[in-house]
């Protein structure tokens, strides 16, 4: 367990995970501790299970095995507290919907909003949530987006669409930020104000954890990497798990997943999956 | 217990009473070449009955549509056959029956689909159809081609006051359901994964919609019947959906089409002594087009204006 003895206790704590689509399994034996407070980057190429994670992490997918702590009690009491943010892909969301940017912002409130008394939950959000409406309006402030509040989402550029989905996340006022490839596909300017906003959530405590694809970028921001490919492949500092010869040898190790595929994993492929 | 019930019982007779004398309230500010129509106690509760129906049908759709389970909505209410059918046997509710075959169905699906290498839509056209053959094969056997017509057309005009109660308890639970639930419900159909995130019970929601679903049909089943009742499940919210960019506006748009096509075409079924079903789900469809064609943003014809204006 040396990743574990990174800090006290670990924000997030994954010990044996499997996790398997249908008959294919994607991820193996997982034993992962994301430090509390710090700026995690997790890395792997195409297909190595990284969204998947995201996907056990969030519980929209139920592991074969295994489990998954945060701050050493079960998540899922977490994921209830709204301790938990998700920022999820571009393409995971229906941009044709019927929502305006607030209303989607507002969507990272709707756990803490089981905390109030029955009648307000009653009633639009606007009229009765002074916290919900300010914790939007500083999200949208912070990712610059103010001005758009009343604009349907399918609108947006793209760039906008990412910091609505950060504004989400970060309206949520959680303890641990999960962001699927915040900087896919983001205008340099988008680019820069999500990178700052990222480092200003680290400063205040709150741990960041991020897949991207961005070698430079995590090579300057990030305190942590988890490379995955199907299992751990290593975890450590950027300037060791980001090094080119690390990042070849991970790269090999995905033209060895596919030659396992062709061949039945024993043991943890076959269970209920589910999507 | 029973006086409970019996309590109850008056009291939701009181209320569909008060509803349609205030809905004739409205009807006799017709001009009489419409309202003579509605004078009969039978019209009446047909009337009231398309409200309800038009209205839950406009509010389901919104969800059905958005949440792109217009295929599921159409097995749903083909596998609800069976259980009317079983119900109608046993003397149980027909509620009763039409939820349990028709949640049995989707279970089905989504075990096809999760085990098999079997696609959603063959998965949902199996199951549906096997469904719907065990209700025609059941119906066959006990009741007569007109009863059998009636729950595949729906049979409006003949609704008994036990039927419009169902309707209208089945109406109430929906309303109630939808507010209550708003926002779970939202979240999901947005972004099931962030509302999984938040700690909501998505199999809980996914299922309470379902169950929303069957309820819905069921209460359609006597004005549009089980065959047409998808319609009303789909084209009111999707012709919402090309007028506005706001969910609430779209469910008060879908609703009040709902409600538009069920009265419209109930009444045009009387005056031209057509299937009422089938007039129904022809009036939603002309607002649909009337929507196609000059919807502001999503218009046809306002496109091409635009166009034509920008030279």
């Amino acid at each position: 367990m040396t990743a574990s003895t990174l800090s006290a206790v670990a924000a997030i704590e994954v010990k044996g995970l499997y996790a398997a689509y249908q008959r294919h399994t994607v991820l193996e034996n997982i034993e992962l501790a994301f430090p509390k407070g710090k700026w995690t980057a997790i890395v792997g190429p195409n297909g190595a299970g990284k969204s998947t994670l995201f996907h056990v992490l969030t519980g929209s997918m139920k592991p074969l095995q295994g489990s998954v702590k945060a701050f050493d009690e079960p998540i899922a009491m977490h994921r209830r507290a709204g301790h938990i943010a998700y920022m999820a892909q571009r393409e995971a969301i229906e941009w044709d919907f019927p929502v305006s940017v607030w209303e989607t912002v507002m969507g990272g409130r709707y756990g803490h909003m089981r905390q109030d008394a029955l009648w307000r939950r009653l009633l639009p959000a606007r009229w009765h949530h002074g916290r919900h409406s300010e914790a939007v309006r500083d999200a949208l402030i912070a990712v610059d987006m103010l001005a758009y509040a009343d604009r349907p989402i399918g609108e947006l550029s793209g760039g906008q669409k990412k910091r609505v989905l950060l504004a989400r996340a970060l309206a949520q006022q959680a303890n641990i930020l999960l962001l699927d490839e915040p900087l896919a596909g983001v205008d340099p300017p988008s680019e820069k104000l999500i990178l700052s906003v990222l480092r200003r959530e680290r400063e205040a405590g709150n741990t960041v954890i991020m897949v991207t694809h961005d070698m430079p970028g995590a090579r300057r921001h990030v305190d942590h990497v988890v490379l995955i490919n199907r299992f751990v492949r290593g975890t450590g500092t950027p300037e060791d798990m980001l090094s080119e010869a690390k990042l070849a040898e991970l790269a090999v190790s995905s033209t060895e997943q596919t030659v396992n595929d062709r061949q039945t994993m024993p043991g943890a492929a076959y269970g209920p999956a589910q999507g | 217990m029973v006086d409970s019930m019996l309590v109850i019982e008056a009291f939701s007779d009181a209320l569909v009473s008060g509803l349609i004398a205030a809905l004739m309230a409205v009807v006799n500010l017709l001009p009489s070449s419409v309202s003579d129509a509605f004078q009969y106690a039978f019209m009446q509760r047909a009337l009231l009955t398309s409200v309800l129906v038009g209205a839950i049908c406009g509010m389901l759709s919104c969800y059905v549509v958005l949440k792109r389970w217009s295929l599921l909505g159409d097995a749903i209410s083909h596998a609800v056959l069976p259980g009317v059918a079983i119900a109608y046997l046993l003397g149980w509710p027909f509620f009763v029956g039409a939820f349990i075959t028709g949640a049995l169905t989707s279970v089905g699906i989504g075990a096809i689909e999760r085990n098999t290498r079997i696609k959603s839509d063959a998965a949902m056209g199996l199951m549906f159809t096997a469904s719907f053959a065990l209700g025609v094969v059941i119906i066959s056997k006990l009741a007569s081609s007109t009863h059998l017509m009636h729950i595949l057309f729906g049979n409006v005009l003949g609704v008994k006051h036990s039927a419009l109660m169902l309707t209208f308890v089945a109406s109430v639970i929906a309303i109630l359901t939808v507010w209550l639930a708003y926002r779970p419900l939202l979240l999901y159909a947005f972004d099931p994964q962030q509302a999984q995130a938040l700690g909501f019970n998505t199999q809980i929601i996914h299922y309470g919609l379902i169950l929303l679903l069957t309820l819905t049909i069921v209460a359609s089943l006597e004005t549009v019947g089980i065959i047409l009742v998808v319609a009303m499940l789909i084209t009111p919210g999707a012709t919402a959906h090309l007028l506005t960019d706001r969910f609430k506006i779209m469910l008060l748009i879908s609703v009040s089409i709902g409600i538009c096509s069920a009265v419209i075409g109930l009444w045009l079924s009387v005056v031209f002594n057509v299937a009422s079903g089938g007039a129904i789900v022809l009036v939603a469809f002309g607002f649909f087009i009337i929507a196609l064609l000059f919807s502001p943003k999503q218009g046809l014809v306002s496109r091409q204006w635009r166009r034509w204006r920008m030279g």
